[in-house]
């Protein structure tokens, strides 16, 4: 091993990227802030406040702060300025240099590709179609999860519905919520997502920790998920939910496993995870029972038979290049409903590499999976959910438009409860009590806050959706999944639009 | 609650095992032969199989079975004997929680996947991912076993998954082993493990009779000789399969080698978790 | 012959210049579908009499304020008693060359029993150029392969067929193609096509008809309503915003779209849903323009659960937004069905003569009073059908509860 004598040795520290920077005139000395940084980037010192390194700008000290005297910036460019080395590449090098290590981070990519939502414009009534006002006159959100027969049949004049064949769950709003996994998050955190999912009457994934004791009380709005590491799969698991998942991948890290640092291993996360407290936790890359696409058809039907086919089994993939022909083949494979996770979705740990560079953006990939499903003659039987980078409503209603059943989001809830998307959630140390496992940390979020949190957001986020339904003439959800012909794009790559199949701005119907 | 055949669309009380299934007392017996299909469907089997079990039967011996798949999945009846005669499909006793299953001649892949608790008897050989994730309970195989047997077991506190191998096992032995036990006898000859053992393990140890060289194991692993928990833990599986072959085995302790992780965190200087 | 070069400019009545381009069975370049509104009538001789065209002339034409001019089209049911066991296939062509290449595709694929030109005037308002229109009666065939499907029911080979000639066939278009029916239809006011047709030649136990006021040129002959395919006619008021998605359902059922208008997807959804699904008449209606959840709630156990059932399993076939529509088959009875969405926002009144004899569906009251002074007139309900057969009378009035009459 070629290594200098550490007498020689530069430590190759790298600037800080934010600075807490506090109004000395106005601070009152609380030394709040002090307490609440988690990674201690404020320290009390001859009687004022100083920062001392290692600001994430998680943003807690600016919201505890009862005299608002701080403000945390950002440190300007370090190095001399290089318009192909970015001042990130010199830092990933220069770390990576000094650790050998792969680059670790969490939540979904933060480079600069510019999401294609922003380059979608919506269609609205006008004279042709009237306008509905959704204050006033019914506008509907309900939607159903599962797998749908396609035709009913018909006897002697009379219509058979089979009920028992297929089983879907009903939810009031074209929404769920992602896989987060108990362990990634605090038990508070995700006692709040099911508390707000139950309110909210839409379905929560479990994420692939399993569950806990006490979360079985919202089973039936609970959708368990079935990944590589087969945490916590009990009976009751597969049984007492509402729905089962089976995890492929997901949008940050395709093709990767799952990863739970051992700092996140605690007594409770060993108990539902069944692992050694303090070790990492990983998930396989792949499933060791699905090497080709009929050993997933075997694993979607030993889940119908283990649940007596009571339950939707769904299949959850991270959108890779040839996602509409891989959907066509879950469909094929039995999974009553797919998910789709896009590459800008989030992660509690991931390679930046992987994070930052695989996968596809979920907009293509929503309209890829609904076109070739169509293609099919299959869209009609499943449902198509799908996320990954939906930050406002204007992102769902788009999704939706272009052929998401069900939109997953997952990271606005957490920044609903709080989260500043710093980025740490693989450090363990969130100050916000949400991706951390650290008791003192963790009491810092109430369930019951962040719940209603929660609930406010996306009921304001439906009624967004009602809004725009309405200015489109558009009564019921259903009639607006898939609706390519009421979205333009305007963005810089017309070929874009082309593979979404989605009309130029300026294109008009007729 | 009525009790319905979903997968065939039947929205009335189903006919699954009318022609093939009688039962006595707390004992069922389904003879595959007799059924009007051939070979039976497994939802069909399933099916008869739970009525079976809804109706109190302790043992359901099924006669004939080929390639059926999911058999006694989920099955979660305490005392249950389940005997299966020929050759059961893939994932056999899948997250099984309580009832044995004996299989008298050999299981194909995937048995006992993710199962919590119960017993998996192999009077034959059990072939690829035996075993996988399982959660508690035990898994006994006369015969040799396929690759990848084992991976990611888990244990914590009373659940604690073993799995004891007659024969041979083939390479990734154990990895990402987080709990549980694996003991691999080499009964019958060749080597007793693959290349790649206990890859990635975490938690959990192998017991090995026989040679195994380091270069056999996987990053993760270590070649460690045996203590005198371990010896007892050895001893107790040994009985066990003693008990259900019927076979001798020696004694000796010297003869075994064990694998368990090197460390908790096998891969913690892996990453670099600097704020880029 | 007629050639395309011989076109010259033309005003419309207004003496404005809107029709820059005149399109007959070829569709024009770069067609994406076309937005209007439009004035729909329909009647129906309830007790199986034949009624001449110009009654339903005057039905429609009474409504002229809701045309522009750029488009009108009539159906008559029970046209041809002679020959009502042969499938009727009405063509449009650009020229004799349409006609010799569907002649050619037609040939060992359907068995020609008689074919005849239809009448047109040849000097009317409307300028020219006029399309060749002619008709083929035609059974189909016992041993028939369709891309090597042997097994295709006649009706489904027929509509492959057809489908196959609007899409490739050049310079033809098929625009109706059932049993003893026929589509009258073109580029003109109401009054103008009536009269270019000659239409009080032709009576029949059930008229359809449309008027249309577009938003844009070019106009395309083919593309007036009715819309048509077997023995379907649908003439549609509004404008499905739905579009996009009921447009997936046909396509994944094998539809080709090739008018590129939200009234062709309804055409094939009722194919789709009534003829090859089975579904009657009033759950079809109930699929296109279906009751809210809340509403949904409220009824009856076994009928909620079929609403909430139809609701998830043809979530593809909601006709959203505002429409009425008029339809008609003739086959297994003459029927009438009229239905409007389920807000009511395009209207829709419904009529009877005093002696219960004859039915009608229109736009306006007026295009009723006009031709029956004495009806009987009401507003059938939002979303709520109004079927009307032929020798049986009016079996739903469209004010009825939902799953009325239905078994379920
Ligand atoms: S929380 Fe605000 S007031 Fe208190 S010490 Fe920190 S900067 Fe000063
Ligand atoms: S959950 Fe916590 S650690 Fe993760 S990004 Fe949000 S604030 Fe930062």
């Amino acid at each position: 091993m070629i290594d200098a004598p550490s007498s020689r040795r530069l430590d190759h520290r790298l600037p800080e990227r934010f600075m807490p920077t506090i109004n000395y005139d106005l601070c009152r000395v609380c030394r709040r802030c002090v307490n609440e940084c988690s990674y201690q980037a404020l320290e009390f010192k001859e009687s004022r406040v100083v920062p001392s390194g290692g600001c994430v700008a998680c943003g807690r000290c600016i919201a505890v702060c009862p005299a608002n005297c701080i403000e945390v910036r950002p440190v300007p460019p370090q190095f001399a300025p290089h318009g192909n080395w970015s001042e990130r590449s010199r830092r990933s090098i220069l770390a990576q240099a000094s650790s050998g290590g792969v680059l670790l981070s969490s939540c979904g990519a933060d480079d600069t590709h510019p999401p294609i939502f922003d380059d979608l414009l919506l269609d609205a009534a006008q004279v042709t179609n009237p306008s509905i006002d959704p204050l006033r006159e019914p506008v509907e959100t309900i939607t159903y999860l599962g797998r749908r027969p396609g035709r009913l049949e018909v006897c002697d004049g009379k219509v058979i519905v089979q009920e028992d064949d297929t089983p879907l769950i009903r939810m009031d709003m074209p929404l769920m919520f992602g896989h987060i996994s108990l362990g990634s998050i605090s038990y508070n955190a995700q006692k709040a997502l099911f508390m707000a999912a139950n309110e909210l009457r839409i379905v929560a994934g479990s994420g692939e920790g399993g569950l806990h004791p006490d979360f079985y009380q919202y089973a039936d709005r609970i959708c368990s998920e079935v990944a590589s590491g087969r945490f916590g799969i009990k009976p009751e698991y597969l049984k007492g939910v509402a729905a089962v998942e089976i995890k492929i991948g997901q949008g940050a890290k395709p093709g990767h496993g799952g990863h739970l640092p051992g700092e996140k291993v605690t007594t409770m996360i060993s108990e539902t995870r069944m692992i050694p407290r303090g070790t990492d936790a990983l998930s396989p890359y792949p499933h060791h029972d699905i090497y080709s696409i009929e050993d997933l058809a075997q694993l979607v039907s030993v889940l119908k038979e283990s649940t007596e086919y009571r339950l939707p089994v769904g299949v959850k993939i991270a959108a890779v290049h040839n996602v509409g022909a891989i959907a066509s083949g879950l469909v094929r494979a039995g999974a009553d409903f797919l998910t789709v996770d896009g590459f800008k979705g989030g992660t509690g740990a991931a390679p930046r590499v992987i994070r930052d560079h695989a996968g596809l953006p979920v907009e293509v990939a929503i309209a890829a999976v609904d076109r070739r499903l169509t293609q099919e003659g299959l869209r009609n039987r499943v449902t198509v959910c799908a996320g990954g980078g939906v930050r406002s409503s204007a992102d769902m209603i788009k999704a939706l438009a272009l052929g998401a059943d069900v939109v997953m989001v997952s990271t606005s809830a957490m920044i609903a409860m709080g989260c500043r998307v710093c980025q740490q959630c693989h450090r363990g140390l969130c100050s916000w009590g949400i991706a951390t496992q650290r008791d003192d940390l963790t009491s810092r979020l109430d369930p019951q806050v962040a719940a209603a949190r929660i609930v406010r957001l996306y009921r304001a986020w439906n009624e967004e959706l009602k809004e725009v339904m309405g200015a489109m003439g558009i009564d019921s959800v259903e009639s607006l999944v898939g609706n390519r012909d009421r979205l333009r794009y305007r963005g810089p790559n017309p070929k874009i639009a082309e593979v979404m199949n989605v009309k130029h701005i300026g294109e008009g119907w007729g | 609650m009525k009790y319905v055949c979903r997968p065939k669309g039947h929205a009335h009380d189903c006919d699954c095992g009318k022609d093939s299934m009688s039962v006595v007392g707390d004992r069922a017996v389904i003879d595959l032969s007799l059924s009007a299909t051939q070979p039976m469907h497994y939802t069909t089997l399933n099916c008869a199989m739970r009525k079976a079990m809804r109706q109190g039967c302790l043992s359901i011996e099924l006669k004939g079975v080929m390639g059926q798949r999911y058999l006694a999945s989920t099955a979660s009846v305490p005392g249950l004997h389940v005997a299966v005669h020929g050759t059961p499909g893939n994932d056999l006793g899948a997250f099984l929680n309580g009832p044995t299953i004996e299989v008298f001649g050999n299981a194909q892949d995937m048995t006992g996947n993710t199962m919590n608790s119960g017993r998996i008897i192999v009077h034959g050989n059990a072939w690829d991912v035996t075993g996988l994730a399982a959660r508690g309970g035990q898994i006994l195989v006369k015969g040799d076993t396929g690759y990848r047997v084992g991976i990611h077991m888990k244990e914590f506190g009373e659940s604690r998954p073993t799995t004891v191998i007659g024969g041979t096992a083939k390479d990734y032995l154990g990895e990402y082993m987080a709990g549980g036990t694996i003991l691999v006898l080499g009964l019958g000859g060749g080597p007793p493990v693959g290349r790649s053992l206990g890859a990635g393990m975490h938690g959990g140890r192998i017991f090995v009779r026989g040679e195994v060289s380091p270069e056999q194991l996987g990053p993760g692993a270590a070649l460690l000789p045996l203590n005198e928990d371990d010896e007892r833990e050895v001893r107790r599986l040994l009985g066990d399969f003693i008990k259900a072959f019927g076979t001798e085995v020696h004694q000796d302790m010297n003869g075994y080698v064990k694998i368990a992780p090197s460390s908790s965190r096998p891969f913690s200087g892996y990453y670099d978790k600097t704020n880029v | 012959m007629i050639h395309r070069k011989d076109r010259r400019d033309r005003t419309d009545r207004l003496g404005a210049p809107v029709r820059a381009e005149n399109y007959i069975a070829s569709s024009p370049p770069g067609w994406q579908g076309q937005l209007g509104g439009c004035g729909i009538a329909s009647l129906i001789s309830l007790k199986g009499e034949r009624i001449g065209g110009e009654r339903i002339t005057r039905m429609l034409t009474i409504m002229e304020e809701r045309e522009n001019g750029l488009g009108a089209g009539y159906a008559c049911y029970g046209l041809f008693p002679d020959r009502s066991d042969q499938y009727c296939l009405q063509f449009f062509f650009d020229d004799e060359e349409g006609k010799r290449n569907v002649e050619d595709f037609l040939q060992g694929r359907l068995d020609i029993m008689h074919d005849e030109v239809v009448f047109i005037k040849e000097r009317s308002t409307i300028s020219p150029p006029y399309p060749i229109v002619w008709r083929y009666f035609v059974d189909v065939p016992e041993n028939r392969v369709w891309r090597g499907d042997r097994d295709l029911g006649e009706e489904d080979y027929l509509v492959e067929i057809v489908q196959h000639i609007n899409a490739n066939v050049p310079n033809a278009f098929c625009v109706s193609s059932g049993k003893d029916m026929a589509v009258f239809k073109g580029n003109g006011y109401s009054y103008e096509i009536a009269d270019l047709y000659d239409l009080d030649r032709y009576s029949g136990t059930m008229w359809l008809s449309h008027s249309r006021f577009p938003t844009n040129s070019p106009a395309w002959w083919a593309g007036a309503h009715p819309l048509s395919l077997l023995d379907w006619g649908v003439c549609h008021n509004g404008e499905i915003t739905s579009y996009g998605v009921n447009r997936k359902l046909v396509e994944m059922n094998g539809y080709r779209c090739t008018v590129l208008t939200d009234t062709e997807v309804v055409t094939y959804l009722w194919d789709l849903l009534v003829r090859r699904n089975r579904l009657p008449i009033e759950v079809a209606a109930f699929v296109m323009a279906p009751s809210t959840y809340q509403e949904i709630c409220l009824l009856p156990p076994a009928e909620r659960r079929l609403a909430e059932w139809l609701r998830i399993t043809y979530k593809e076939a909601f006709l959203n937004g505002p429409f009425s529509i008029i339809v008609g088959r003739s086959r297994p009875e003459t029927t009438l069905i009229a239905l409007a969405d389920r807000k009511k926002l395009r209207p829709m009144i419904a009529g009877l003569s005093p002696d219960d004899g004859v039915a009608y569906c229109a736009s306006e009251e007026s295009a009723i009073r006009i031709v029956e002074p004495d009806a009987r007139t009401w507003a059938p309900g939002a979303g709520n059908p109004f079927i009307a057969v032929a020798g049986k009378g009016v079996l739903r009035r469209g004010t009825e509860p939902s799953f009325q009459g239905v078994r379920v």
